[in-house]
């Protein structure tokens, strides 16, 4: 057994250990009904602020509006438990779920417009909704208006007439609950869907590019986050056993919204030590009496002032990287045999020769009135290196944003390999076949190398959230493949060695080589490369220019790339067009290229082409 | 028809208190893109100055009003500096929460001091109220309205005409050209919380004058509320803060008069909402888009 294997197994244990040693505690009435009733307040805040990590530190939204959905479980399953004859032992997990399922399907719905915005202008809009649901259920006939719901059975009695019994059943229950949704938090965020909603908070457009389907993860994340508010609700009715809108205005939102930050955006293990802090704490400083709260922001201000990435940070403790240790040990302890490996599958591009595998046929765009590229028709063979030049506003970033879709063109259309794309969705045309790397690096900055590749691989794997969750092994083996796969793509770039590093830490050079690698990870028929050599030094460049050749003969892709690095240009393209004035003005080898007037005028001028064209004649 | 007028004139009278509060959380945000959740504390800061110098001291109104202006300022500036300035450039959440935090230390600070009760506020003016076109208008409402416009008509001139105005706005595009372009920043940024804070000011003392009762909390609502005033009308944009702030004052009040008193607030966010999906950076921002 090695040391981080001992580790889990210490912690299951500790867990195990508190459990057991609460729960006879309870039993024994050591433990009084206030301790245990804090004790569950605390399990049910860890619920809400791991719940709330996942949109504002996973998806990186600042959601204002957590309260609101929590309210919404509360007073469904609150109303269920009521109304129904069953017994409790029965009623309350189904209310339980069925407040969370409830609480999704609002998340669900306020996401779909709501989502559409980002950043502060989010985070009011998301306040704005969980205000509306509070004030909604404070006028409600059936939410008992604004004196609120009495009389819900209380889970520290309703399970058994023992009120010890009762109260240590309420306790396993919820902790139980609680371990379920941090570990399926935990499983979801080491899966590829949780690496999709990462990949979101460190650059939107960068996944999209690298064929995350955005819009889809962000609400993904919003009603997984509902969902367990809702759960989290239902069990805060059964503890207090009344309920009133007040309860779930926007100042609890605040008070999650704290937590999160405190213990680390995007640490659940954080969000779970900084819930237990800040429940206990007020009551640790309840003596001091009306000094507590002061205290208590003061502590809250001097925090962020030393520690304004929280506790943690986007760091976990040593369960994150133990996890899959933990899933080996139990293997070797019952036996199992490791899950197959398979192998991401590979789309299946029809042999495309001596055809272009993209065209354009007069594209353009106009923002307003001003046209940034017009009548644009270029061809790419299979396999073919083409450079794409201008002078500075040319338009050349535009026509990549044409192609992969970031802009709608106002006229013409983009053929991918006989194909329109017209209308596809950016990540649509990433999966269709043409990926792209960006002027000003955009890497996933605080995801490893490896992590980085993986994102790409999205795509081409197939396993569903769920089997995320309980990380089957159909989960299991897809994820090994990609490992696999990833690190082979960064051994053909010599950066095996950097798989574990997060790609903001390396060298610049190595991001650019990165962010080639992750666009060949989407398997791509066309390579667009926006100028990949900028910043680099000559003999950066050359080995960037052996580099393109290598990928162009091993990935079988056709390049097409934005350089004003002449030398590299000149030194490895095939065909060359350039750009002037949204216009492509010439077209040709780079030799025809390189004495083309308009082309020099382009660049230098008319006169200064002039003066040019005299000596190259007098020479 | 006269209901309406009415209705519509107490939406001026609250949406321009709101308008006051409002524009010092755009001002801020233009500059240091920080939602100061404290504004609407210094608000409650700006009503107690108030309360205990007319009362308990016996200062004359004017005086008040300037004790008033003057605490509100020097509050917001300290807050500013110890509190905000060193997490300039840490994410921007860290500053939220930090602000949160200060928000909750003015609460609480004041309920320690002044205790949980609210206090009533002295009327000032005893005035009857106009009559005008068959309406009648309390002269606190005309007071009220009359000074915020002059206000922000001063703002906006200061803004757009003085070189102090130029800097603001120099920063509020972009705050690291401007230092290259040797402005003062940090000056700037304090300037901006000022004026910001003694337009708080000023409103504290329009807000308890309409709603007299001083109360450790009485912040936090007219506080939210001008913030969704300040997002309505487009953040960061001077007149923005003024449109949105008109708009919700005279939204809630119809809503009052001719839905319901309960649902009002919904009917507030509801309409934020509208705004927000329809036209996201507000009624009058523009859209900036990121550059791929």
């Amino acid at each position: 057994m090695n040391k981080k294997t001992k580790a889990v197994v210490l912690n299951l244990l500790a867990i195990f250990l508190f459990y057991t040693v609460v729960t006879a505690l309870i039993l024994t009435g050591t433990m009084n009904n206030y301790l245990s009733n804090i004790l569950i307040t605390v399990l049910i805040t860890v619920i809400m602020t791991a719940s709330l990590n996942v949109t504002t530190g996973l998806l990186g939204q600042l959601a204002l509006g957590h309260a609101g959905f929590m309210a919404i479980g509360a007073y469904v399953s609150a109303i269920f438990t009521k109304s129904v004859a069953m017994g409790f032992g029965l009623s309350l997990p189904i209310s339980l779920l069925l407040g969370g399922l409830v609480a999704a399907l609002f998340g669900m719905l306020i996401g779909i417009p709501a989502l559409r915005l980002q950043g502060d202008y989010l985070a009011i809009i998301t306040l704005g909704f969980g205000e509306i649901i509070r004030v909604i259920i404070e006028n409600l006939s059936v939410t008992g208006g604004a004196a609120g719901l009495t009389r819900i059975a209380r889970m520290s009695r309703a399970f058994s007439e023992d009120r010890a019994l009762s109260s240590a059943i309420q306790f396993t229950f919820v902790f139980f609950i609680t371990a379920l949704i941090i570990a399926s938090i935990f499983t979801l965020g080491r899966s590829r869907h949780g690496r999709a909603i990462i990949s979101i908070r460190e650059n939107a457009i960068a996944a999209e590019a690298t064929g995350i389907p955005t819009t889809r993860y962000k609400l993904l994340a919003f009603t997984i986050a509902s969902f367990y508010a809702g759960i989290a609700g239902g069990l805060f009715a059964h503890q207090t056993s009344i309920l009133n809108a007040k309860m779930f205005g926007f100042n609890k939102s605040i008070e999650y919204l704290v937590m999160v930050v405190l213990g680390g955006m995007g640490s659940i293990t954080g969000s779970v030590v900084s819930s237990v802090v800040l429940v206990a704490l007020p009551e640790i400083l309840r003596g001091l009496a009306e000094y507590r709260l002061i205290i208590y922001s003061l502590l809250l201000i001097l925090m962020m002032l030393f520690r304004p990435k929280g506790l943690l940070g986007t760091k976990e403790f040593s369960m994150l990287g133990a996890w899959e240790r933990m899933e080996a040990f139990f293997r070797r302890v019952f036996k199992q045999k490791q899950a197959q490996t398979r192998m991401p599958f590979q789309p299946r591009y029809d042999v495309w020769e001596n055809k272009p595998v993209l065209e354009t046929h007069k594209l353009g765009i106009a923002f307003g009135g001003l046209k940034a590229a017009e009548n644009i028709s270029i061809q790419l063979m299979d396999n073919e290196i083409v450079g794409l030049i201008g002078p500075n506003g040319a338009g050349k970033t535009t026509v990549f944003n044409l192609l992969t879709g970031v802009y709608a063109p106002t006229e013409g259309q983009v053929v991918l390999m006989g194909k329109p794309v017209q209308g596809r969705m950016t990540h649509q045309i990433t999966m269709d076949g043409i990926a792209r790397t960006f002027q000003n690096i955009r890497l996933f900055r605080s995801m490893s190398a490896l992590d980085n590749i993986k994102v790409a691989f999205h795509s081409r794997m197939r396993y569903s959230t769920f089997s995320a969750i309980i990380r089957n092994s159909r989960c299991l083996s897809e994820e090994r493949g990609i490992d696999v796969r990833a690190r082979e793509l960064l051994r053909v770039f010599g950066m095996e060695d950097l798989a574990d590093v997060n790609a903001g830490s390396l060298p610049y050079g190595q991001q650019r080589k990165l962010e080639i690698c992750r666009a060949l990870a989407s398997n791509p028929k066309v390579l667009l490369l926006d100028e990949p050599a900028a910043g680099m030094n000559p003999s950066e460049t050359s080995e960037l220019m052996q580099t393109i050749k290598t990928i162009r003969s091993q990935f079988s892709v056709a390049v097409l790339l934005i350089e004003h690095d002449m030398r590299l240009v000149m030194g490895i393209c095939e065909r060359i067009y350039v750009l002037n004035y949204g216009c492509v003005i010439a077209h040709g080898s780079p030799e025809e290229i390189r004495s083309n007037p308009e082309v020099v005028a382009a660049y230098l001028g008319q006169e200064q082409a002039e003066l040019a064209q005299k000596e190259a004649d007098d020479a | 028809m006269n209901l309406f007028l009415n209705q519509l004139v107490n939406g001026l009278h609250v949406g321009s208190i709101y308008a006051l509060i409002a524009l010092g959380y755009t001002m801020v945000y233009g500059i240091v893109k920080l939602i100061n959740f404290a504004h609407g504390d210094i608000l409650m800061v700006g009503a107690y100055t108030a309360i205990v110098t007319l009362v308990s001291l016996n200062w004359p109104a004017p005086a008040a009003l300037l004790a008033a202006i003057l605490m509100c300022v020097l509050f917001g500036v300290v807050i500013e500096r110890i509190a905000y300035k060193p997490l300039r450039s840490s994410p921007r959440i860290s500053s939220l929460i930090t602000a949160i935090g200060v928000s909750m230390l003015l609460q609480n600070a004041a309920l320690l001091i002044f205790g949980a009760q609210s206090r009533p506020f002295p009327t000032l003016l005893q005035v009857p109220p106009l009559r005008f076109l068959g309406l009648q208008v309390s002269f606190i409402t005309v007071l009220t309205v009359a000074v915020s416009a002059l206000l922000m008509v001063i703002l906006q001139v200061f803004v757009k005409a003085s070189k102090a105005g130029k800097a603001m706005r120099a920063a509020s595009e972009d705050y690291n050209t401007a230092q290259l372009m040797g402005i003062n920043v940090n000056t700037t940024i304090t300037l901006t919380f000022a004026i910001g804070c003694a337009l708080a000011g000023i409103g504290a003392f329009l807000y308890v004058m309409a709603y007299p009762a001083v109360s450790p909390t009485m912040g936090s609502l007219p506080g939210l509320k001008a913030f969704i005033a300040a997002v309505l009308g487009g953040i960061g944009i001077i007149p923005g803060a003024m449109l949105g702030g008109f708009v919700m004052g005279v939204a809630e009040s119809l809503t009052k008069a001719y839905i319901s008193t309960q649902m009002s607030d919904a009917v507030v966010y509801g309409i934020l909402i509208v705004v927000l999906l329809v036209k996201p950076t507000g009624l009058i921002g523009s859209l900036s888009r990121e550059k791929v």
